[in-house]
């Protein structure tokens, strides 16, 4: 082959392992940004005067009376709004029976939308679900409310060869000529009057108990249901691992039954997330019964075994990079070997044994399967810390999945999974950010 | 100083209580470390425990050979092919994703980029790595589906431009190369460049065709085999990078100095000398990563649309899948209500599968890194 | 080549030095052996370390001068397949009798290695380290003994200000006498160093051979070194291994300026080694 073209394919595999890495940086750029963006909107929102009042009425937060002056205010500028609801019900009655059936179905529509976007109408009764009593509290809700209350959705299936399609029918059509037929107008010209959207930093979203299941208020039970199950996972699974690493880096002589042991380490940490899960379920509650059923000290027991080949590898690592010289040392000063191991050896790795623990309590938050049948439920309280033997917790991960996939208005949360997930991300990429600050101190501090 | 303290030779009481206290921390150090031994039989002795009543009542044949899985149905019917073949489909998907891009950056990693670029992209793969499964998939459901749902054929068109025409163009180069060799070599150049801008225009002719055809595909649903495979391949990016990485920078520094002193191209020597040394590392790698994919739980769950059906034809990767993890993690929901039965079994036999599957790759990866390591150790 | 030396003229010039055989001997080996495996390092090693003196190791690398001087305190136990044969006596007793205390034992007998070894912690806790396994935390006393123990290596004056700091912070030759004063804090009655200044450059060598004729006298010294200049500077009495045998062993003068055998001689004039 001619040199040119040997290094032309040269520098093509340049460009390909290039590119790879580029793809695998915007791959998580790609992850990441939407997470972090949208993430953010939990916590930074256009919060609107609904959400004030619940600040206050639930968690009585915020000055009362400015509040009440707003609520009136807010309340004047409704008023026409409901006045033409009261003026086309009454036109409504006198109609021809016909156009009656036509639009008290589209009315009622209208209605619940109106009801949806501000809470209650005036005069009615407060409902049982929360969600019922207020209206919308993150004005880029209440925009999409309002997009529903001034469009409608219809399907189109005038081309038969293709799929039905959306379009959206202005509701006004519906009702022109009537007395409601200014509602559409009014309402999208004063809605910022009705609502007064104001910028808000809801730092409290991670410190909030959750109000009817995630509708309102924030993810305090999730955060600390994961706190309680990763610092269970790590209390057993610590002593656990940093013992076995010190046994197989310093104790064991090579042999068959160290290469046993050292197997069983790598088969453990190969074995499917889930796998432990139907482990946990089946040997920790349903033989051991360590709770009647799920509990957070089943889901950190099974996380602690997750978890367990990770530290023991970390652990035996740093163990090992501590030089002979210091083991030397200490023996030649009649130290036993336990001594030596207690008083040099660990202080020593603890830096290197530390990073490791970090990283896999960042693991230990992050994994969902095994505690899906061992400690997570949907909804629940904060817990005590007694009540962790014997009651299952929220977790963050848990409820990632579940309110993403199975709450009954997927769509209307999405901040509060959004919020979550940020969290969730966060929390890891804090502890690894933790570990990395650790370990390039400790390089430098061997160095010097 | 008392002289007692001095005496060299212990008295016979003493002597044994030391070897005593010595034996029994020891003992109690080699109990605890059994704890992962112990740990991993309890594993295989519950899981089997449970999933043994199930071929009991039902044999074997029906789970592996039937695709009909109604597991509530009247009567039930358990047959997981279909849920096997979903598994498989995913992971094939994920390793094509994953192992020709985690090849390529651990070439990067270890041979191409300076020192300063790599300690920058480390990070990037740790992070990638730590991220939780349940924020993959989250991600893979609520931003990706869409996504490919409201412009799936656009995005396959993109994609088939992005990888296949610098693909293509190696390939079309190469070819040229080769076929134009034994040629005089005054035409060669000539022949040569004909040749390769022939098969340029014809790929690029190709790719106009299957773009057309690609942004015709309608996605029925975003959440699919496709979804899965792609972020199930970022999932496993990490592990097979640093895994692969090491092996490749195990390979040492002699045998590309050697390589060099040759005149051998950078491209040359790692494909002829530093890939055949690190070969069995990069299997390796391969195997652990298609591990993460089999095992992972989150992603397939949210995001492969959980149908239990054999996509039509086998390769439709556009078609919802369902897998063995995902089967396990949202039927036990249902089942746990009912303690001991064959729902409830059916479920363990997976999990005993999925057991079996992952610890012959974990058996087979750690036997091949070690092979390596002794291999490379005795070439020092 | 043999600089006449403090240390050797004083070897000289005391008779006492000269008639070792007099004095208990405190370090012995009796036909001693070591075997790594199937490879005797130490072939049938017969001689006595006169105490309150220096001895010096000398050979080639290789030589199993390393593996002698780590056979005394035990150091070699963690060798896996290592073994010994004959006998290696210290105050009396076969160091590798079944009830010895290895814990006692090497108290009694410290150790400087090649490359300084401080551990990681501040200079203070370095030095109190061995006290606080013996004793237990007994901070007045311990004070005391860190202070006299780094008077007695030369680096008081040094640190006294910084004990608090990481001994890491220290330079090389200050972490070699670091860790002599370290060995020194236990009370020790011999001192085993393993070629204590290969690592250092050469004033901080004169130092640490400057300290060991300080602690002459007081402490039975054994020095391993592969600087035949070192020993003819540092040590009383110089024990010749080649291949694991003891070829020559005599007062240090002597050795250098009339040695016994061809192959001392051979070595000591650079033929081989």
């Amino acid at each position: 082959m001619k040199l040119r073209s040997r290094k032309l394919l040269d520098r093509s595999l340049t460009g390909v392992s290039v590119m790879a890495i580029v793809l695998m940086a915007l791959a998580l750029l790609v992850l990441l940004g939407p997470i972090f963006s949208r993430g953010a909107a939990a916590f930074f929102f256009r919060a609107t005067s609904e959400f004030r009042r619940i600040n206050l009425e639930q968690f009585n937060r915020g000055d009362s009376r400015r509040i009440a002056a707003e609520s009136q205010a807010v309340a004047e500028a409704r008023q026409p709004l409901y006045g033409m609801l009261d003026d086309f019900a009454a036109e409504l009655e006198d109609m021809d029976p016909a156009r009656r059936r036509e639009l008290r179905p589209q009315f009622k529509e209208v209605r619940d939308l109106l009801r949806e976007l501000l809470g209650p109408l005036p005069g009615e009764m407060d409902a049982v679900m929360l969600r019922q009593q207020y209206g919308q509290t993150r004005w880029e809700r209440a925009q999409v409310t309002l997009q529903r209350i001034l469009f409608s959705e219809q399907w189109d299936y005038s081309d038969p060869s293709r799929m039905g399609s959306k379009v959206l029918v202005p509701r006004r059509q519906a009702f022109v000529g009537t007395q409601l037929e200014p509602l559409f107008p009014h309402l999208q010209q004063n809605l910022k009057s009705m609502l007064r959207p104001r910028f808000t930093f809801y730092w409290r979203f991670l410190s909030d108990r959750s109000l009817d299941s995630h509708f309102f208020g924030g993810i305090w039970p999730e955060i600390l249901g994961t706190f309680y199950l990763t610092l269970g996972a790590m209390l057993l699974a610590i002593p656990f691992g940093v013992i076995a690493a010190i046994y197989l880096s310093e104790f064991a002589a090579a042999g068959r039954l160290v290469s046993l042991l050292r197997v069983c380490i790598s088969t453990l940490a190969g074995v499917p997330s889930i796998v432990f899960g139907l482990f946990g379920l089946a040997f920790f509650i349903n033989t051991l019964h360590l709770s009647h059923s799920k509990s957070v000290l089943a889901g950190s027991a099974t996380l602690a075994l997750l978890i367990l080949p990770t530290i023991i590898r970390a652990a035996e690592e740093a163990l090992k990079s501590v030089p002979h010289a210091y083991k030397e040392a200490a023996l030649s000063l009649g130290a036993s070997p336990l001594r030596m191991v207690l008083t040099v050896l660990l202080p020593a790795a603890l830096p290197g044994i530390l990073t490791g623990i970090i990283i896999s309590m960042g693991r230990a938050a992050g994994e969902t399967a095994p505690i899906i049948f061992t400690a997570a439920v949907s909804v629940g309280r904060p817990l005590k810390l007694w009540e962790t033997l014997n009651q299952p917790t929220p977790a963050l991960p848990w409820n990632i999945y579940n309110l993403a996939t199975e709450h009954q208005a997927v769509d209307q949360i999405r901040h509060v999974q959004f919020g979550m997930v940020l969290t969730l991300v966060l929390l890891v990429l804090l502890l690894n950010l933790a570990a990395i600050v650790i370990r390039a101190r400790v390089s430098r501090k061997m160095r010097g | 100083m008392k002289t007692n303290e001095r005496n060299l030779v212990m008295s016979d009481a003493a002597s044994r209580l030391r070897r005593l206290a010595a034996f029994f921390s020891k003992g109690f150090l080699f109990l605890v470390a059994a704890a992962s031994l112990v740990a991993v039989l309890l594993i295989i002795v519950y899981i089997a425990r449970d999933a043994i009543p199930f071929f009991k009542l039902r044999g074997l044949k029906e789970l592996f050979a039937s695709t009909a899985w109604f597991p509530s149905g009247n009567p039930p019917e358990f047959g997981a092919l279909a849920i096997f073949i979903g598994s498989g489909l995913v992971t094939l998907g994920a390793i094509l994703v994953a192992v020709p891009l985690g090849i390529a950056a651990a070439i990067a990693l270890s041979d191409i980029l300076p020192y300063r670029l790599r300690q920058a992209v480390k990070p990037v793969i740790e992070i990638l790595a730590a991220l939780p499964s349940v924020a993959y998939g989250f991600f893979a459901l609520v931003i990706f589906a869409p996504l490919l749902q409201n412009h799936g054929g656009s995005l396959l068109s993109l994609a088939a431009w992005l990888i296949l025409l610098p693909l293509g163009l190696l390939i079309a180069f190469a070819v040229s190369e080769i076929a134009t060799r034994s040629i005089r070599a005054d035409v060669a150049p000539a022949a040569r460049w004909l040749l390769a801008a022939t098969l340029a225009a014809v790929l690029v002719r190709g790719l106009v065709a299957l773009s057309a055809i690609l942004k015709n595909v309608t996605v029925s649903s975003g959440t699919n085999a496709f979804n899965v495979s792609i972020i199930l391949g970022i999932m496993a990016l990490p592990t097979i990078v640093s895994v692969a990485e090491d092996s490749l920078q195990a390979a040492g520094r002699e045998l590309r100095e050697g390589s060099y002193a040759l005149g051998a191209t950078r491209a040359e020597s790692l494909f002829r000398v530093i890939i055949p040394a690190a070969g069995s590392g990069i299997i390796a790698a391969v195997i652990l990563g298609v591990m993460r994919a089999i095992g992972e739980t989150m992603v397939v769950w949210m995001a492969s649309g959980n149908a239990a059906q054999v996509p039509q034809p086998w390769y439709n990767f556009l078609s919802p899948v369902r897998t063995l993890t995902a089967t396990i993690a949202g039927d036990m929901g249902e089942a746990d209500q009912v303690l001991g039965s064959e729902r409830y079994h059916v479920l363990f036999a997976l999990a005993l599968c999925l057991l079996l599957i992952s610890f012959f790759a974990n058996l087979a990866s750690e036997w091949i890194l070690r092979r390596q390591a002794r291999r490379l150790g005795g070439l020092k | 080549m043999i600089q006449p030396t403090l240390a050797n003229i004083r070897a000289a010039a005391e008779p006492a030095t000269a008639d070792y055989g007099g004095r208990q001997a405190h370090v012995a080996c009796d036909r001693f052996s070591f075997f790594y495996g199937d490879n005797q390092a130490v072939r049938n090693v017969t001689l006595d370390f006169p105490s309150f003196q220096v001895t010096a190791i000398i050979g080639p690398s290789g030589c199993g001068k390393s593996t002698l001087l780590r056979s005394i305190n035990r150091m070699n136990d963690l060798i896996p397949g290592g073994r010994t044969g004959g006998r290696l006596v210290f105050d009396g007793q076969d160091v590798y009798g079944p009830r010895l205390d290895v814990v006692t034992l090497r108290r009694r007998i410290g150790m400087v290695f090649q490359k300084p070894n401080p551990f990681p912690k501040s200079i203070f806790n370095n030095v109190a380290y061995g006290r606080r396994l013996h004793d237990g935390p007994d901070k007045g006393r311990l004070q005391e003994i860190v202070e006299a123990s780094l008077q007695r290596a030369g680096l008081w004056d040094e640190v006294k200000d910084r004990l608090d700091d990481n001994a890491l912070s220290l330079s090389g030759g200050q972490q070699q006498r670091l860790c002599i004063a370290r060995a020194l804090a236990v009370d020790p009655e011999v001192l085993l160093m393993d070629e204590p200044t290969s690592a250092l450059d050469p004033r901080a060598t004169a130092r640490i051979e400057d300290l060991i004729a300080e602690l002459r006298g007081r402490y039975t010294i054994i020095i391993v070194t592969h600087n035949m200049q070192q020993a003819a500077r540092v040590s009383d009495l110089t024990a010749f291994l080649y291949e694991g045998d003891l070829i020559e062993y005599g007062a240090t003068a002597q050795m250098f300026t009339q040695p016994r055998q061809k192959r001392t001689e051979d070595y000591m004039t650079g033929r081989f080694g």
